[in-house]
């Protein structure tokens, strides 16, 4: 049935906007009150299983430790260390994302568009399913074993008479950003295959057709279409480095974890062997979430000015 | 277009050596529990230690079912969004990214304590339940992102214009026609999910759930070899059940190009 | 068309968002957490309000009704769940093994593992209230913990049978919580990777341990790590116990000269020879030294010349325990001979040393592994635990992470 709608639908003319039930605006409202039940089941969940973690920490994160309303937490943010932890995992989830996103674009494009055989393509597909969620000790052990003081490649190198030690460490930002990229590419190869695979053999054809080059042909058709998703895959790279925790506590958590990556200095307000200060630590994931949020703002507009090529 | 490219095969020997060479030092590491020879001791003491069929089978049954609440919930929003509430799409972005900076630890705790009045913390059939719904959360970014990105390949509304056309009424169009053509884009995100349920340590461990996550930092933690044989054992088994669900999700025709 | 639209799209969002809200709030307000609609739920978790708990049951054994009433109402309870219990910290893996062996009736929940003591306290907070398997009827905690959990309410008193025989220093005269053993650090060093082992804390400065010195924890949070670093400062210090910044000043100095690696050590790290010299408990040093030996490396322990510190852990059994009998069976376990002596196979010195060498009941084998060392040993007291631990946490990073984050 798939394929007799998809022919219709090529067939078609230019997409109309649906702006309603084909009756008419006459059962307008009624329409819309139906578009947000199609959510409810969403919110429902949304609700019952994240905000109330989010919005109970964003209250402590204004609350002093008498129960009152307090600014103290939020003020307690202005700290140099807090300052340069924040900046430093931005930093470090922009690199990664960019990074990242090209590189895992590229193999993408290599396995769908680029005509390697159909075996190589679902193996590198289900490989990155699981490199995706490679994080935490395991992933920091494997990088210590390759690149640390004692690792395969450090040794390699050094035969080759090149020294990595003592300029380079592995217990680094540099470090970081190496390690993170790991599961990375792999998050961006699992979303933008179908995107890529989404690209219609006509438009290549057409354009060829009319005699344009390969660069052009990914200047004006391919890269506009696929921008808003490769912008939002971005996003979602930036935010999954921005709150990872386990792979950085693993390489750098013996000293400088606080300084470098915001979610180590979260941790060491609550859960340690120390009295802790809950409150700073509320604060701290209240402004993690601000900037997640501002994420999303800057996204946002860079997909509708992106959009305005590829009209729905 | 079947043509291979040098690049293609370039960027593909880029990405297997960056990918391969963390996993070969690890296992390397992991052989040489007995000096100076090559010896899979460790993978034995692994292997043997019990209940690990156990907590990978409860492990495994847990990640299907996170996935298919994870779709049952977000296929048919997405798809409404896409069709009829455009303006609300930020709104759901910004809500499935904030699994990432809720740490899995207050995420947890917070959740206890939101149903401690409810009794579903009195047992442990309750209290995975509460688990299941934080895995779907913690699903959220990768499903969503996924089907999002399926949905804007197709022309959402055209099919759906046309499916109503034909006569068919939304649940047909749903599965019918919006199901299998963002199928492929689906697997994918199921794929990620499936390994983050494998692997997730915090949150089974604050809700005293028998996974594998738990159960492995128990076996490696303060062992030498132990870790590095689990970190290959586990990637090795979590690509295989991937494999296999591939190979099950393959029974369905995938609009594939 | 629009603005009819926009009143239902507001109209029905809010509706939702209220009777979603609603319906998650109902099951609080049935149970009667808290009196008040959907705000105070969240109020009530940020108050910290912890809700009232159950009656003390018996002080000791004797309230109890004698050992075969205490075992035959943890039978009833047919559960366990400890926290926070690693199995090679003190032979804690043996201990729970003979233990559950005893008492084959009880099911045990080992939660959380590798936890500190933060997590623990967490854990009873958070789980006050509910009977599921993961809210912890024991905590074996620092000792500082002990003292603020009392505080906070969080603990139940108990009197053991052994409890006389516990130094009056180390328990509260209440009950609430007593230690059960303590270690002293020392430096683990990987014996094959570092030729010239060093003996004092001034050798670590030398040049030739460049990129070698890591700690066992986070120097933020965990107590290995800061008993670490303010042992330091009390051994460069002549032996006085400060609040911890000569020790800070002392970690800067490594930090400088390049011989402080910012990752945590762990066995496998510390075999491999990527963190070849740490500084850890003596117990858990030694525990590693087994395990790397079989495996072929060599690892060297050293207690510092000029000085180093001892650790007290304390045991306590929660307020809100849903199954303090089984806890009781668990906490009278530890503290006979039996249970101390396993402290003791573990390397750790069990809390009633002295009363088991009394009486003779230490296998000579056994008493021989017992880490002994004749260099001067710090032994703080609760005040000045709470200052340094808060000092040394809070200052670690502007006075040293920023040195180690590039």
């Amino acid at each position: 049935m798939a394929e007799a709608v998809q022919s219709a639908a090529l067939s078609s003319e230019l997409p109309t906007e649906i702006v309603g039930a084909p009756q008419g605006q006459t059962t307008a409202r009624f329409h819309f009150s139906w578009n947000w039940l199609g959510v409810l089941p969403f919110l429902a969940f949304v609700i019952a299983f994240q905000l109330f973690p989010t919005l109970s920490i964003i209250v402590r994160a204004f609350t002093d430790s008498t129960g009152h309303f307090s600014l103290d937490n939020i003020r307690a943010l202005n700290d140099p260390v807090v300052i340069g932890s924040y900046w430093s995992t931005i930093k470090l989830s922009v690199f990664t994302a960019i990074g990242g996103g090209i590189l895992g674009l590229l193999l993408a494009y290599a396995i769908t568009i680029g005509g390697l055989p159909n075996w190589i393509r679902s193996s590198i597909l289900s490989f990155s399913g699981v490199a995706s969620n490679f994080a935490g000790v395991p992933l920091a052990f494997a990088f210590i074993a390759t690149l640390g003081v004692t690792g395969i490649l450090t040794k390699l190198l050094k035969s080759m008479g090149i020294a990595l030690y003592p300029n380079f460490t592995i217990y680094s930002f540099s470090g970081l950003v190496l390690t993170y990229t790991y599961f990375q590419i792999p998050l961006m190869v699992l979303i933008m295959s179908p995107a890529l695979s989404g690209l219609r053999r006509e438009w290549r054809e057409a354009s060829e057709n009319l005699g344009a080059t390969p660069l052009q042909y990914w200047r004006y058709i391919g890269l506009p279409v696929l921008l808003p998703s490769i912008l939002g895959t971005m996003a979602l790279l930036f935010s999954n480095a921005f709150g990872a925790q386990a792979t950085a506590y693993a390489l750098v958590g013996g000293g400088a974890g606080a300084n470098l990556v915001i979610s180590l200095l979260v941790g060491s307000q609550s859960g340690g062997d120390v009295i802790a200060n809950v409150g700073l630590g509320n604060s701290l994931v209240f402004g993690m979430i601000v900037i997640i949020g501002i994420t999303i703002g800057i996204y946002a507009y860079f997909r509708r000015r992106s959009e305005r090529w590829f009209s729905h | 277009m079947r043509r291979a490219s040098f690049w293609s095969w370039l960027w593909l020997a880029l990405g297997l050596t960056y990918f391969g060479v963390p996993l070969l030092a690890t296992f390397l590491f992991s052989v040489q529990a007995n000096r100076g020879l090559i010896s899979f001791d460790a993978y034995a003491s692994v292997l043997s230690a019990p209940d690990f069929a156990r907590s990978f089978l409860f492990s495994f049954r847990t990640a299907l079912l996170t996935i298919l609440i994870s779709a049952v919930l977000l296929v048919p929003t997405a798809y409404w969004v896409h069709l009829r509430l455009p303006r609300f799409r930020l709104v759901i972005e910004f809500f499935t990214l904030l699994p990432f900076v809720i740490p899995p630890v207050v995420l947890g705790y917070s959740l206890i304590r939101a149903y401690n009045g409810t009794g579903l913390t009195d047992s442990s059939e309750g209290v995975y339940i509460i688990m299941l719904g934080a895995y779907v959360m913690l699903s959220f970014p990768y499903m969503y992102r996924a089907i999002d990105t399926g949905l804007t390949t197709i022309n959402v509304r055209t099919l759906t214009e046309a499916g109503q056309s034909l006569g068919a009424s939304w649940l047909t169009i749903l599965f019918r026609i919006i199901f299998p053509n963002i199928a492929g884009a689906l697997l994918n995100g199921a794929f990620i999910t499936f390994a983050i349920v494998m692997g997730e340590f915090t949150i089974a461990s604050l809700l005293s759930q028998p996974t594998l996550g738990p159960y492995m930092a128990t076996l490696g933690s303060h062992a030498i070899y132990e870790p590095s044989a689990l970190a290959v054992l586990s990637f090795l088994l979590t690509w295989a059940s991937i494999i296999l669900i591939q190979r099950i999700g393959r029974g369905k025709p995938i609009a594939a190009r | 068309m629009s603005k009819i639209a926009k009143l239902s799209r507001r109209h029905f969002l809010g509706l939702a968002a209220v009777g979603t809200a609603g319906l998650i709030a109902a099951p609080q307000l049935t149970f009667a957490q808290t009196a008040a609609p959907t705000a105070a739920p969240t109020a009530a978790a940020t108050a910290g309000a912890l809700p009232p708990a159950p009656a003390a049951g018996p002080i000791d054994l004797k309230a109890a009704g004698g050992m075969d009433a205490l075992v035959a109402a943890a039978k009833k309870e047919a559960e366990l769940s400890t926290i926070a219990l690693p199995n090679s910290w003190a032979d804690y893996g043996d201990m729970k093994k003979q233990f559950l062996a005893k008492y084959s009736f009880l099911k045990h929940n080992d939660l959380n593992p590798d936890g500190g003591s933060g997590d623990e306290i967490q854990a009873i907070k958070d789980n006050a209230g509910n009977k599921g398997p993961q809210n912890p009827d024991v905590v074996d905690v620092g000792f500082t913990w002990g003292d603020t959990g009392k505080k906070a309410g969080l603990f139940q008193p108990y009197k053991v049978a052994t409890w006389d025989s516990i130094p009056d220093s180390v328990k509260d005269a209440d009950g609430n919580w007593y230690g059960d053993y303590y270690g002293t650090l020392l430096f683990e060093v990987n014996s094959d990777v570092v030729s010239k082992v060093p003996q004092d804390w001034a050798d670590l400065l030398k040049p030739e341990y460049k990129g070698q010195i890591a700690l066992g924890g986070d120097p933020t949070k965990a107590n290995q790590a800061i008993y670490a670093i303010w042992a330091a400062g009390i051994a460069t210090n002549g032996g006085k116990i400060d609040d911890g910044t000569a020790g800070l000043a002392f970690f800067a100095q490594l930090a400088k000269a390049g011989n402080l690696l910012p990752t945590i050590a762990q066995d496998a790290t510390i075999a491999k020879g990527e963190t070849p010299i740490t500084l850890r408990w003596d117990y858990n040093a030694l525990a590693n030294v087994a395990t790397s030996k079989a495996a072929g490396v060599n690892i060297a322990t050293v207690y510092p010349t000029s000085g180093t510190i001892a650790g007290v852990y304390v045991q306590a059994i929660s307020a809100y325990a849903p199954r303090p009998n089984a806890a009781r069976l668990w906490m009278e376990y530890l503290y006979s001979d039996e249970g101390q002596l396993t402290f003791l196979k573990g390397h750790a010195t069990p809390i009633r040393f002295d009363d088991l060498k009394k009486r003779g009941v230490i296998p000579a084998e056994l008493l021989a592994t017992l880490p002994k060392t004749d260099v001067k040993v710090a032994l703080p007291t609760l005040e000045q635990i709470n200052a340094a631990s808060t000092n040394i946490s809070k200052n670690w990073s502007t006075m040293v992470g920023s040195l180690l984050s590039k």
